[in-house]
């Protein structure tokens, strides 16, 4: 049951996995939310320095709670489970782009281009936003994909390209 | 309960994600798979490569929101089916609600690209 460091490799393992098992294989995205911090230890610690002024404890104990998303493939027949944990905002509209190419497969489409252009995420980002706005989503993803390089010297262009 | 149209679907889905918001725990479960149901396959029989079906079929989507147990009269589950070619757009639409409604993940960290750019430029 491994766990990927990233999510490119989470789902190329399963797409494979798709394609050897598409009736069976389901997808599961778990999107929970847990308290911030484990009070333990810091509040022990607390309250050994009760005494002392402490700002840096004071600062800290109103933390919002942390929401995480964890991806999971999984086939009952062969028990194969695939899993990616992530807390980054940043990453949900790339990782919906993911399991959108995977629900083309376990549709039994042809991959689409869209899922060649998942792998850039600068890319993904803007197919994502494109889909949502119109229905002709290969255009704008195409368009999109030769942006970034004209835009690269302005100082306007996509940042997540230099990320990667 | 039956399957909801896509739009219902959605309209649930956010109602889900916002009924999440606010607390401190607590889990929301989207699952997809491909639906079989009606299709007499068993799962068993596909031990070879299983053939390409010959036109596609639709994806099954269901958001529960992990109440069980005790508390199984707090579940809620929605499902519904996607159309094979409304794909792109569900997943759109899918991608935005996903966006707004797990906002207690941590946002893009700035600061410390901003502090390196202005490394860069004193370099």
């Amino acid at each position: 049951m491994p766990y990927y460091a990233k999510s490119e490799d989470w789902l190329h393992h399963s797409s494979l996995l798709l394609d050897a098992r598409p009736e069976t294989t389901i997808v599961t995205t778990r999107y929970h939310i847990k308290p911030a911090r484990r009070r333990t230890k810091a509040e022990k610690e607390a309250a050994k320095a009760a005494d002392a002024p402490a700002p840096v404890a004071e600062a800290a104990p109103e933390k919002p709670p942390r929401g995480h998303l964890v991806l999971k493939t999984y086939d009952p027949v062969s028990g194969v489970t695939l899993k990616y944990k992530t807390s980054k905002a940043a990453e949900v509209g790339r990782l919906v782009q993911m399991l959108g190419g995977l629900g083309r497969r376990m549709a039994a489409l042809p991959p689409a281009e869209e899922a060649v252009v998942t792998e850039g995420g600068a890319e993904a980002m803007t197919g994502v936003e494109a889909s949502g706005s119109g229905t002709q989503t290969p255009v704008p993803a195409a368009a999109a994909a030769g942006a970034p390089g004209n835009a690269g010297g302005g100082g306007k262009g996509k940042k997540k390209k230099g990320k990667r | 309960m039956g399957q909801l149209t896509n739009d219902e679907f959605f309209i649930k889905l956010s109602e889900l994600f916002a009924a999440r918001k606010g607390k401190s725990h607590g889990a929301i479960y989207l699952v997809q798979k491909r639906f079989t149901y009606g299709l007499n396959t068993s799962p068993e029989k596909t031990s070879t490569l299983p053939a390409q079906p010959p036109q596609p079929l639709p994806i099954l989507i269901r958001a529960t929101n992990g109440k069980g147990g005790e508390s199984k009269s707090e579940k809620i589950k929605l499902s519904t089916l996607v159309d094979p070619s409304e794909l792109d757009v569900f997943y759109g639409r899918y991608a935005e609600i996903c966006k707004t409604g797990m906002g207690l993940l941590k946002p893009r960290d700035r600061t410390k690209r901003k502090a390196k750019a202005k490394k860069k430029k004193a370099v």
